[in-house]
């Protein structure tokens, strides 16, 4: 059922291709994991099932690109409906911050792509200080030395780009840009191809909560960086240890950080946790803190929580 | 793109505050906010700290009857909107998928008159400001274009509710409105959400009172928040807890 799927997917994505393009993906299909490439296709269609989630899938898009390519790390930006470039998946912190640091000096291949609505990519960064002053020296301090951005794109419409980094210079391998285009474009159009109504309310619902749970997140990096004195990753690291042995979601955890109905003073608030821990709801309801075990009752299964903590800021924060 | 769209909204707000005759506040993007996205009618609830919040504004009955009627029902958008801090937007009331979400709220809605709600969070990550409600008497989705104005419009009553609730609370630092730079407004990046929860920790205050600071500061120093936040991340600028002690190191 699934293969079923995941071939039929690959035939209407690459009919549109040229004829080699398509022989190039297919060859690649063989090569590469085959069966993970299919399965990625399928994934990336079936924005219909019941618990489907705007931010995994997009996590998927860049989980997958970086398992599926020969590339180190792959970051999403995203337009909201406000028009503003978000970041919204990455596979790693360090791609996730380098995503950021375009948007905030408005300057790096990604926006060229999303500008565009082009492919663009740079085999060297060392040779690309004059086109991207900031963005090539940051790239390379982050231990990335080419890039490639793929636009998301449909027809005219240019909903946001695919970046993929890799640590060593080279150009990209043509069937590696082409499986990754492949990818972006089924995102694409499993994103705006919005089958009714509800699920497209659904979807802006789901990224507009995302976004502002990225928010609270980075709150909370602040609070507690300037509380123990440390730098921003090793707040988010923290918190995110105290989110998961806690068996919470990373923006629950930070909201009540934030609130003051949670304590994370280090090791003291783990030590603890019966008298200090107390979570709320977001709209601020108290609830009783989980106890050290978290309890099997909560609304979602325990496994979920943790594996959704993780999707929801790929490794990093 | 951004700042031409939040120049726009921010105009839109300010004229219908000069309609009205007073200085601008979140009823005026309430308002404005009901005439640009093109809906029947606004409402606003104002949140008071960790509880519920109090309903503050409407741009007509019907929008006051749904208001109420949330209230009463305990249940509907503006009650979800505050609990998952995302909007909810509910293009057609009538369907099952409405009914299932809202047994009692969704029937008693369209009986009211309207065909669509849309409720936005007024929040700027943890900091909560309240919820600005929209309803269509026929159901039907916001275009893109009407969601990215409503959004925006959204972030302007919460900037004019933080403000109006830091002024109740003495302070009256910030600056209020369109004067205060609103293309500099770019609330979501990651350094000023830093800098703002950082703030908590240096002013021994709560999230909202840390960025009417922040935002003060900046305007003060006539710099662009982005660059104070800047500063004070790489731990280059503290803020000290007495606004009046100039608070640079």
């Amino acid at each position: 059922m699934r293969h079923e799927a995941g071939a039929a997917v690959r035939v209407r994505l690459l009919a549109p291709d040229s004829r080699e393009g398509s022989a190039v993906v297919a060859e690649r299909v063989i090569r590469l994991d085959g069966e993970l490439l299919s399965e990625t296709f399928v994934e990336l269609t079936d924005t219909m099932v019941a618990d489907f989630d705007v931010i995994d899938f997009l996590h998927v898009l860049t989980d997958r690109s970086v398992k599926l390519l020969d590339v180190s790390a792959a970051g999403l930006l995203l337009a909201d409906p406000r028009g503003e470039l978000r970041v919204v998946a990455a596979s790693s912190e360090a791609a996730r911050v380098l995503e950021l640091f375009q948007l905030q000096n408005d300057q790096g291949p990604c926006l060229d792509c999303f500008r565009t609505g082009q492919p663009v990519s740079a085999a060297d960064l060392d040779a690309e200080a004059e086109r991207w002053p900031t963005f090539a020296a940051a790239a390379r301090q982050s231990g990335f030395a080419a890039v490639q951005a793929l636009p998301m794109r449909l027809r005219d419409q240019v909903i946001g780009a695919l970046n993929l980094f890799r640590a060593s210079a080279g150009a990209f391998d043509l069937s590696d840009v082409r499986v990754g285009q492949a990818l972006a474009d089924v995102a694409t159009i499993s994103l705006l191809h919005e089958r009714n109504l509800r699920r497209s309310d659904i979807l802006n619902e789901q990224l507009q909560t995302a976004l502002n749970s990225r928010v609270v997140i980075e709150q909370a990096k602040g609070k507690l960086a300037e509380r123990l004195g440390l730098e921003m990753e090793q707040a988010f690291s923290l918190l995110r240890d105290h989110a998961r042995n806690r068996n919470l979601r990373l923006a629950e955890l930070a909201q009540a950080f934030i609130d003051g109905t949670l304590t994370l003073a280090g090791q003291t608030a783990a030590a603890r946790p019966r008298t200090t821990a107390r979570t709320s709801q977001p709209d601020g309801r108290p609830r009783p803190s989980p106890s050290p075990v978290p309890p099997a009752s909560r609304s979602r299964p325990a496994a979920d929580r943790g594996q959704s903590v993780v999707k929801e800021l790929g490794e990093g924060g | 793109m951004t700042s031409d769209r939040g120049g726009r909204v921010w105009g839109l707000v300010a004229s219908q505050a000069s309609l009205r005759g007073g200085r601008v506040t979140a009823a005026d993007a309430c308002t404005a906010a009901a005439a640009a996205v093109q809906v029947s009618g606004a409402w606003l609830i104002a949140a008071a700290g960790l509880e519920a919040g109090y309903l503050m504004w409407v741009t007509d009955e019907v929008s006051e009857h749904l208001a109420e009627l949330e209230l009463t029902l305990g249940e509907g958008p503006s009650l979800d909107v505050s609990a998952s801090g995302g909007p909810v937007l509910a293009s057609d009331l009538g369907t099952g998928e409405a009914a299932r979400r809202w047994p009692v709220f969704a029937l008693a809605a369209l009986q009211a008159g309207a065909g669509a709600i849309f409720a936005f969070p007024l929040r700027i990550g943890a900091i909560r400001a309240g919820v600005l409600g929209l309803y269509r008497a026929r159901p039907g989705p916001l275009t893109a274009f009407q969601l990215g104005d409503a959004l925006v419009f959204a972030d302007a009553a919460t900037l004019l509710l933080l403000e109006a609730q830091d002024e109740a609370a003495g302070g009256g630092r910030t600056p209020a409105g369109p004067g205060s730079r609103p293309a500099d407004l770019a609330l979501h990046r990651a350094e000023i959400d830093q800098a703002t929860g950082m703030l908590t920790e240096q002013l021994g205050t709560g999230i909202a009172e840390a960025l009417l600071r922040l935002r003060a500061y900046a305007y003060a120093h006539d710099r662009r928040l982005s660059d104070v936040a800047g500063d004070i991340v790489a731990r280059r600028l503290r803020l000290s807890p007495d606004p009046y002690s100039g608070g640079e190191w």
